[in-house]
């Protein structure tokens, strides 16, 4: 996909730099060019014509909510990033991946063409992998125990806030996760929970826990490699190291909704080399 | 005569040919499953039951009923969410996704798989056309993963050529915001919610300073589901959010799925997802029309989870006379669960009924949330927390609602002005403990 003209877009015109490319950004800046300009969902980054198939309204931003957009080839390129993920994290063909996550996230969305008008193969389809879903609010939590025992996933991707509900319900039901959980992958809504607290989740889980990095404004989803610890970027992100000694991201299959030079914070490109996956890019953080 | 702009052939038929049609068709989804589900051929051969015989849908009579509580049993007992009934899941290419059916009983779990979400979403369209969707224009997602109808409407927003909307979050009170940012930008035509969230929604625009029809401006369809809706209910909607047409969806997890057409005098049941049947459930056999009874249906669409003479648990009333509309199908009223049923004096009600009563005696509190609470049920009362209503002449008209409905159901009747009730994911439940209700 080529990359589109940053002049053409609102937000980014006014953060073109001589070089032409525009100042990296961060959420802060796409939510101070939303309270400016109230009658645009998109923040600037969509061009008035347009009228993209699908529209993501991002959790990470509050008041005034803003919209992220995708066309159909998109939301599949997207969608091919996180089946990266879950293959590198070991998933195989017939197993089950549960969710304890809002349906509205894009670890959800991406799994599956059940989930999101427009998606020709989710996550889960493309491994052949089958999908459940709990509602990501914590008085769910019991029936995500139920899902547990009954549908028997071996992987499982839910949101940190989550954890302790989830552990308690565990705990209050008897049950062992890691009688048939392989790994838990644990997300923010924007960013990433640190080793620290992917420790805890492990420890109080009872199963290996990976992170993710997410950042919905960048389309953007990287799985931690269980071997170098390391987030495993896709090909179609473009990363940069900044002086600033934080890591910049360009996603190259976002064009109907252009995340260019997207600031993820304080970070390291650590380069290429893992064993598990030796010409991926990495980041650290 | 049709008297509405057709879906498709099918709606076409006169009512004796959806039947023969019917037939045809159940007879085909029976072969089916006694030849390829464990669970069916099992339980038709115990009964006695040869598909091959069945030829008209009095053969449905002979046929054994299944409950929630079979499908539980049944889980417990293979320690598994495959129960039996599901088909085509492990297929190359199924791209199998599990929905929830959660109730008081338990949680099952149903399997969609590509061959029913098309068929499925194909029918379905059916249903959300006869509801007013139209072609372009943009789909609000208002399901949840987790629930059957997240795993239909991504098919009915690419059938109609519509752009996906997704809001953050889920359906809940505290993301009404989101929903009011969504409907605000993005100008929706055909606009499908859980009731209590149209509530929700509405409350938070107008924090934000937004009149509900001005929120609602350009909708031309309003579909609610998730609870049966009284003629008040419907009128309250319509002046509360200026859409000209409120139409009511009644669909179940398991398939069941019924909906108004514009004359709304009952709900068509969508002839290509199911045969439904209103049961006397003491003698299992259809009731008259009007008359109450269980509401049992067989889905026609064989893939994934099939449902096949499944008791919803709910409450009913059926209708084949012709509709004004000319739609072939019978129409459908779920009023309530049987859960809910409760006696008082010398009758079996149900919240329905109380919250008819009340906007036919009180005209002014139709529409008004309100809940039946099990204290006053057991001291032989009809005691109702009911929101306060706002105006001066709120005390009177509750002293109104008191005397009016003492006198319609003859057993003492107590209400009870709140300011809030406990809001769940179905709305505010509809008999509630006094703790419950937090009073």
């Amino acid at each position: 996909m080529a990359l589109p003209h940053l002049a053409d877009y609102p937000f980014y015109r006014e953060r073109l730099g001589p070089d032409g490319r525009p100042a990296p950004w961060a959420l802060a800046d796409l939510e101070s060019y939303a309270a400016t300009h109230p009658g645009d969902p998109f923040a600037g980054r969509v061009i008035g014509a347009v009228t993209p198939k699908v529209a993501l309204q991002m959790e990470a931003t509050g008041e005034p909510p803003i919209w992220t957009a995708l066309n159909p080839p998109e939301l599949d390129r997207w969608a091919e990033v996180v089946g990266g993920m879950w293959s590198r994290w070991g998933a195989v063909a017939s197993e089950t991946i549960a969710f304890f996550d809002y349906g509205s996230s894009p670890m959800v969305l991406l799994a599956s063409g059940g989930y999101v008008g427009y998606l020709r193969r989710g996550a889960a389809e493309r491994l052949g992998i089958f999908a459940v879903c709990n509602d990501g609010v914590a008085t769910m939590a019991p029936r995500m125990v139920g899902i547990v025992e009954t549908v028997k996933p071996t992987m499982l991707v839910l949101r940190r806030d989550l954890v302790a509900p989830f552990v308690s319900a565990l705990e209050t039901a008897g049950v062992s996760l890691a009688q048939t959980v392989r790994w838990a992958a644990v997300s923010e809504v924007e960013g990433t929970v640190t080793r620290e607290q992917a420790q805890a989740a492990a420890s109080s889980l009872g199963v290996r826990v990976l992170r993710i990095l997410r950042c919905d404004a960048a389309f953007m989803l990287a799985g931690e490699c269980s071997e170098c610890g390391c987030f495993h970027l896709d090909r179609r992100y473009r990363a940069e190291q900044l002086p600033s000694g934080e890591v910049a991201i360009t996603t190259t299959f976002a064009v109907t909704c252009p995340s260019v030079r997207y600031n993820l914070g304080a970070a390291r490109l650590a380069g290429a080399g893992c064993p598990l996956e030796p010409r991926a890019q990495r980041i650290e953080c | 005569m049709l008297n509405t702009e057709p879906f498709d052939d099918i709606d076409r038929l006169s009512p004796a040919e959806l039947e023969r049609w019917w037939v045809r068709r159940l007879r085909a989804v029976f072969t089916v499953a006694a030849r390829e589900l464990p669970f069916y051929r099992e339980r038709f051969a115990a009964a006695g039951f040869d598909p091959a015989s069945f030829r008209a849908l009095d053969d449905l009579n002979r046929m054994p009923i299944f409950a929630k509580a079979d499908l539980l049993a049944a889980q417990r007992k293979t320690q598994s969410q495959r129960l039996g009934i599901e088909r085509g899941a492990d297929e190359p290419g199924s791209r199998t996704t599990f929905s929830l059916s959660s109730g008081t009983a338990g949680t099952t779990f149903i399997t969609h798989t590509a061959r029913w979400r098309r068929a499925q979403g194909m029918s379905s369209s059916r249903a959300h056309w006869w509801a007013g969707l139209r072609p372009g224009g943009t789909l609000v997602m208002s399901a949840p993963a987790w629930h059957s109808y997240a795993a239909i409407q991504p098919f009915i927003a690419m059938r109609f050529g519509m752009r996906c909307v997704v809001v953050s979050g889920t359906y809940l009170p505290r993301f009404a915001d989101r929903v009011v940012d969504a409907l605000v930008h993005f100008r929706p035509r055909f606009v499908t919610m859980f009731l209590p969230m149209v509530f929700s929604i509405l409350d938070a625009a107008r924090r934000r300073g937004i009149a509900g029809n001005e929120l609602f401006a350009g909708v031309g369809s309003l579909v609610v589901t998730g609870a049966a809706i009284t003629p008040g209910m419907r009128a309250h909607l319509k002046a509360l959010t200026g859409v000209e047409r409120v139409a009511e969806i009644a669909g179940t997890s398991e398939n069941l799925l019924a909906v108004d057409c514009a004359y709304a005098e009952g709900l068509h049941v969508v002839s290509d997802t199911c045969h439904a049947q209103v049961i006397d459930r003491k003698t299992g056999l259809p009731v008259a029309d009007g008359e109450r009874g269980s509401v049992v249906h067989c889905a026609l669409i064989p893939y994934g989870s099939l449902y096949l003479r499944y008791d919803s648990g709910d409450v009913g009333v059926i209708n084949h006379t012709p509709c004004a509309c000319g739609l072939p199908s019978p129409r459908i009223k779920l009023l309530g669960r049987w859960e809910d049923c409760f006696s008082i004096g010398a009758r079996a009600l149900l919240p329905y009924d109380v919250q008819l009563a009340l906007e036919e005696e009180v005209p002014e509190l139709k529409g008004a949330a309100c809940v039946i609470t099990r204290e006053g049920l057991a001291e032989g009362k009809l005691r109702l927390l009911l929101i306060e209503p706002h105006g001066a002449s709120a005390v009177s008209l509750l002293d109104h609602a008191r005397s009016a409905l003492s006198r319609r159901f003859d057993v003492p009747v107590e209400i009870t002005p709140v300011k809030d009730l406990p809001l769940r994911f179905k709305g505010v439940p509809p008999i509630l403990s006094e703790r419950e209700a937090e009073l």
